[in-house]
């Protein structure tokens, strides 16, 4: 499990950060556990690829209306439907936590590059690169749960974040 | 009035920033891609650029060394979720004024374009 808190400490960290800065979380960690699931189980996920000294997935899992409420209040006016606004904004706030946990990873000696986000809308959507050990961390804030997916290894290395 | 151009693919980041910097008196273009703000720039001619790094289509180093090239006064700002130092570098490098690494900070945002634009 060592290896396994290496690699999501700095998602937690950086998810804690900006749902902070951005959206003014009161936020309460839940427990870290071991899912292996292809399917999505929240109505919206966001999807980023790593790739590098450490390659795999991270996915972040949101209920519709957390992420409304999130992207309502980072933008500062009501977001009364999942349109296409609201997709990028809870896309881009995925990239940041990403953005953000590569940089931490980078002064631990991991170089890597981040694919832009994908969006998955709707619960039981089989992923093939979700389908895989990966670690949860559920958050909890005034806004809702978010679940923290992350998949990922060193390259060159045989030891998944979850195994 | 100071013109700026936001590049950013994602429309709600390309929002943010019309809101904040509109409400201070800004005038505010946009493109959503590196090949559209090659296109902009040269019919707009702003005061600064707000650049993204990681876009379709052109990425915002291979734009920000082409605007460079066609447009040396081009005055660029990058703004990015992807804080490595390496890309930092590589941006100041190729020509970059600054780098605003998000999450987006609207004072950090203004600073910014007072830096440059006054």
């Amino acid at each position: 499990m060592s290896m396994s808190v290496k690699f999501i400490n700095p998602f937690i960290s950086a998810a804690c950060s900006v749902l902070e800065a951005e959206a003014d979380a009161q936020i309460t960690r839940g427990k870290v556990s071991l899912q292996k699931s292809g399917t999505t189980s929240k109505d919206v996920t966001v999807a980023l690829g790593v790739t590098g000294d450490v390659k795999g997935g991270v996915f972040y899992g949101f209920s519709e209306q957390t992420a409304r409420a999130l992207v309502s209040e980072m933008l500062g006016e009501p977001v009364p439907i999942f349109d296409e606004l609201a997709e990028s904004g809870i896309a881009e706030m995925g990239n940041v936590i990403t953005g953000l946990a590569t940089a931490e990873l980078e002064q631990k000696g991991y170089l890597c590059r981040i694919a832009p986000p994908t969006l998955v809308t709707g619960r039981g959507v089989y992923i093939s690169t979700l389908d895989f050990h990966r670690l949860v961390m559920p958050l909890e804030t005034q806004y809702g749960d978010i679940e923290l997916n992350v998949a990922l290894k060193p390259v060159n290395d045989s030891t998944c974040t979850g195994q | 009035m100071s013109k700026v151009l936001v590049v950013d693919d994602a429309r709600f980041m390309r929002l943010r920033y019309r809101k904040l910097l509109t409400s201070e008196g800004y005038d505010v273009v946009e493109a959503e891609n590196g090949k559209e703000a090659l296109r902009v720039y040269e019919e707009e001619q702003p005061d600064l650029v707000f650049l993204d790094i990681t876009m379709p289509v052109m990425d915002g180093l291979e734009t920000l060394r082409e605007l460079k090239q066609r447009h040396d006064e081009a005055r660029v700002v990058m703004s990015s979720a992807l804080g490595q130092e390496r890309i930092i570098i590589s941006a100041i490098k190729a020509g970059a004024e600054d780098f605003v690494v998000k999450p987006f900070e609207p004072n950090k945002i203004l600073e910014t374009v007072q830096k440059y634009v006054g």
